[in-house]
């Protein structure tokens, strides 16, 4: 890529981006590349018209909260150095990175991620998944080919092997308990290490 | 054999007077032969049965000395078993009969082949398959050829009786000996409750490199027995020698072998001969796999129409898995990779298809089988030690057990330094030493060193010798020592919990937000691939191979029918009303809310029961043996009865809460669980479960008690005169169906529950 530093240069904040988010300037550009292949206008942002075009996403039952993810409450529009950050949550933990105890937690820390799909579940934000975003979640994922009381018994199923503080509803920390287990955490996609396709 | 010497007695008891005296006075007439002899009519399979009889009885004799079994793995009382079996027959004027290469490669083999394919859990193997590949295919020729030329180099320099090896016979025999046997790793590791991520390392590599050595062998062999033709007249007549002898070995651990040996006839090696060896190679393993996902496609189709002949249908997924297993073999294709392919390929759509009976069928006979073929295959191993000839030379023996050990450890390092650079997850020191430690060589290592042709190679004693030390050395000394030195190193064991639904959830959850994050990333990863296999899968194939309304069900759907399956009858067996009555106090809003169960619920439920409880009368009922017995007797019972039973089993499903597992093995020990499972059997073989029927008008109060004869109960009946319960029905439940024997290659219901969701989890 031999356009390199002059399109570096054409991102406000590189440095401290890349600072933040542990990513390298070579993914820095990657993703660069791929905003610009989404923000198909050239405004320099994205709305959310602009997710919807990606096909997969679309097919994903979980699609439309992704795609919510991206957007802070309020907000219409995703800018690049946002659009970063969030990506950031997904790359695998660095082991050999010096911890320094002062430095905030890196976004792609564990318990980052964990927050993160956390935050995909509880839609209403308050902190807890109550039994209702439980039953909205599983609505989505198994679709159609379920019953209502078969979702109903998951759902409270669910609630009860994990909730306990019996408040009726899954509390981030109890998320991360029972999320101990997950591998998936710690095989995050090493996303941009190969090539891909826009 | 033995057998013989007692059936000589039992003639000379019997029959002595009438033969004595028809000998002794021709002129007296000839008695009626009342008793008379005819041991030749049932030889063949008097023999057979015999001798399974017999390995089934050593089985069964080890797990009731109970130290024993703790210390020794069962493959070295085993080999010890055959050793003394075959000093007894030869004692007796006998010759022991040695493993025939035949019988071990079409019957004994298969069986566990068939049994590690089908049980295969597909998650890991598919996370790891680069790491097992390179181990299969670049550890075992590394081990192969170091082996090979040092040992060359020192017959080289010992002179004496070894100066007569040259370097192909040295090459050929590190081929065998290099290759890690999967029987003998699974017998051991079976014991060992090791994580998963090693287990499948080790075992995976020892099912592709026995592809992987054997198999192009065969192809190099009708290549160079195609090029020798030309070359020299002398040797037509040996290469079709050895076509021959190869039909008879047809397996697959010998590609290298046979590389080595059509060019130990040759005399010489060309290149043309090594490329076409490295062409032959692929051909061979991915032949066989075609081979195997053809004969697995059509076993799920088939199994899609059996639903009026549920009884044959276990019958269905063992042909087609050896026939695919027979047809590769008759292309001298990787009759392994074959077998493993289509029960891979078979199972999630067999398993959608099939009753639950025949699934249970299914499970016990794979492990039957599997498991009585381990045992045989290492009784033969120690009769056979006692029969063949041996040539001990010192020199050759310590060199090749130095090197063996050798060459596994400098190829795990070397490999796993340069695996690392790509894996995500790295192999730690302490994994790569129980990689390395756990590369044990058994009986097939054995069969193909017996097959080598005594013409071309002078040293086939010797090298014979040799190999069974390797063995016995292997399975003995590695194979007592890894338990404690996994103990020791403080490795990683198998998590032993199950995955709860939280888990399943968001398992699934995390992994459709990578996929999206993949999508938005425009990366096509792992992820992407694989949603794009499961996309492809639900919409065009599971329509064709899942019979009716299955194919739609949602995999999440069928992870939890299993998990509630499993609880009600974790929950018939455990002795913890007193967690029942905890769980009883739980709000009653929660109760009230699972009481507005649907119709639908109410038919899974009864579904779900049914396929549990059983009553009395059915064993003694006779059966035809068309048909299964008739499920119709449910509705013997009245309607109402029913109806409230299962009421309460509702409740008590989403009641139970935290009860723990009612486990009384140690993660070690199975085979303690075994013992402990026969003190249950004896004393009395169902549990009874008394339910009490909660009444109409006050559904709230209901609470069951659990109730097992084999003194665990925990006040019952007091329970039951303080809640006033008049009425209760008690129904036994048969317990033989969740105790599943265990055996070497079974790795109980829990895994197997956990290795069908990690299967699961691919939709």
């Amino acid at each position: 890529m031999g356009s390199t530093n002059s399109t570096l240069l054409k991102i406000p904040n590189v440095e401290e981006l890349m600072q933040e988010t542990g990513f390298s300037s070579v993914h820095i550009i990657r993703l660069y590349d791929r905003f610009k292949a989404l923000d198909k206008e050239g405004r320099g942002h994205l709305c959310p018209h602009d997710f919807g075009a990606i096909k997969e996403l679309a097919m994903n039952p979980i699609g439309d909260r992704i795609i919510g993810a991206f957007f802070s409450p309020g907000q219409e529009t995703v800018d690049f150095n946002t659009f970063v950050k969030i990506l950031a949550h997904f790359r695998p933990v660095d082991k050999d990175r010096p911890r320094d105890p002062n430095s905030p937690e890196p976004i792609n820390s564990r318990s980052n991620k964990l927050k993160f799909a956390f935050q995909l579940y509880d839609q209403d934000k308050d902190g807890k998944i109550s039994r209702d975003e439980l039953l909205k979640v599983l609505r989505d994922m198994l679709g159609m080919q379920v019953t209502e009381e078969q979702l109903e018994s998951i759902a409270d199923r669910t609630i009860q092997e994990a909730d306990l503080d019996r408040d009726d509803a899954i509390s981030f920390e109890e998320f991360r308990k029972v999320s101990a287990k997950i591998l998936h955490l710690k095989k995050a996609p090493v996303v941009m290490s190969a090539e891909y396709d826009c | 054999m033995r057998m013989r010497m007692k059936m000589l007695l039992l003639l000379f008891c019997c029959g002595v007077v009438f033969c004595d005296q028809n000998h002794s006075d021709p002129r007296v007439q000839r008695v009626f032969p009342v008793i008379s002899i005819n041991y030749d009519y049932v030889q063949m399979p008097f023999e057979v049965s015999l001798w399974i009889l017999l390995a089934s009885l050593m089985k069964l004799g080890f797990h009731l000395i109970p130290r024993l079994s703790g210390i020794v793995p069962e493959s070295c009382l085993l080999i010890v078993v055959g050793l003394l079996v075959g000093g007894l027959i030869r004692v007796l004027g006998e010759k022991p009969p040695v493993l025939d290469s035949q019988l071990f490669f079409l019957c004994l083999l298969p069986p566990i082949i068939l049994d590690a394919g089908y049980f295969l859990p597909i998650q890991p193997f598919s996370e790891n398959a680069g790491t097992i590949l390179m181990f299969a295919v670049v550890g075992t020729l590394w081990n192969a050829f170091f082996m090979g030329v040092v040992l060359y180099g020192v017959c080289r320099l010992d002179g004496g009786g070894l100066a007569s090896v040259d370097l192909l016979s040295c090459l050929l025999f590190g081929s065998i000996v290099s290759a890690v046997d999967p029987v003998a790793v699974l017998a051991v590791f079976e014991e060992i409750h090791i994580n998963e991520l090693l287990h499948i390392l080790v075992f995976g590599e020892s099912l592709l490199n026995d592809a992987v050595t054997v198999r192009t062998l065969a192809c190099c062999r009708s290549t160079s027995c195609f090029l020798s033709d030309h070359h020299s007249h002398q040797s037509i007549p040996s290469a079709i020698r050895v076509q021959l002898t190869s039909h008879h070995q047809s397996h697959t651990a010998k590609v290298l072998y046979h590389l080595f040996e059509e060019f130990a006839h040759v005399g010489e090696v060309s290149a043309v001969d090594v490329f076409l060896g490295v062409v032959c190679f692929f051909v061979v393993s991915l032949g066989g796999i075609m081979v195997g996902g053809v004969y697995g496609v059509l076993a799920a189709f088939t199994s899609r129409f059996t639903s009026h002949t549920r009884v044959i249908e276990p019958l269905f997924v063992f042909l087609y898995s050896y026939m695919a297993y027979l047809s590769a073999e008759v292309f001298h294709l990787s009759g392994i990779m074959a077998l493993i392919a289509c029960g891979v390929v078979m199972r999630p759509y067999v398993e959608a298809n099939i009753s639950h009976k025949s699934y249970t069928t299914i499970k016990y006979f794979l492990k039957m089988w599997s498991s009585v073929s381990e045992t045989l295959i290492f009784i033969f191993l120690g009769v056979s030690t006692v029969a063949g000839p041996h040539a001990w030379n010192w020199t050759f023996v310590t060199i090749t057990i130095v090197l063996c050990l050798l060459s596994r450890v400098l190829g795990v390092i070397g490999l796993t330094y340069i695996i690392n650079k790509y894996r995500m997850v790295k192999l730690s020191g302490k994994d790569q030493f129980i990689v390395a430690y756990g590369g044990l060589r058994g009986a097939i290592a054995f069969s193909l060193a017996f097959l080598l042709s005594g013409d071309d190679f002078a040293m086939k004693d010797m090298f014979l010798t040799a190999i069974i030390t390797v063995i016995f050395f292997t399975v003995f000394v590695q194979g007592m020592t890894i338990r404690p030195l996994v103990d020791l190193l403080a490795v990683k064991k198998k998590k032993q919990s199950k995955t709860s639904i939280n888990e399943e959830i968001h398992t699934q959850f995390l992994e459709l937000l990578l996929t999206g994050i993949e999508d938005v990333c425009g990366h096509y990863g792992h992820h992407h691939w694989r949603d794009k296999l499961n996309r492809f899968n639900k919409r065009y194939i599971k329509r064709c191979l899942i019979a009716g309304e299955r194919s739609q069900e949602p995999q999440l759907i069928s992870f939890y029918n299993k998990m509630e399956l499993e609880q009600a009858m974790m929950l018939l067996e455990s002795n913890s009303s007193a967690s029942l009555i905890a769980a009883s106090t739980v709000p009653q809003q929660r109760s009230r809310r699972t009481l507005n169960i649907s119709k639908e619920r109410e038919e899974e439920i009864r579904k779900i029961l049914r396929a549990n409880l059983q009553k009395t009368q059915q064993r003694l009922r006779s059966y035809s043996r068309h048909t299964l017995m008739p499920d119709a007797e449910e509705d013997d019972w009245s309607e109402t009865r029913l109806r409230k039973q299962r009421v309460e089993m509702e409740r008590r499903m989403s009641h139970f809460l935290t009860v723990p597992a009612n486990r009384s093995e140690s993660p070690a020990m199975r085979r303690g669980r075994f013992e402990s499972d026969s003190q249950v059997h004896t004393v009395r073989p169902r549990v009874l479960v008394s339910v009490p029927v909660p009444l109409p008008d006050d559904p709230e109060e209901a609470d069951g008690s659990t109730q097992s004869r084999n003194g665990g109960a925990q006040k019952p009946d007091g329970l039951q005169d303080s809640r006033g319960r008049k009425q209760s029905v008690k129904f036994a439940l048969d317990v033989e169906e969740q105790k599943l024997p265990r055996c070497l290659s079974d790795p109980g219901p829990n895994n197997l529950l956990e290795e069908e969701e990690l299967f699961y989890q691919k939709d």
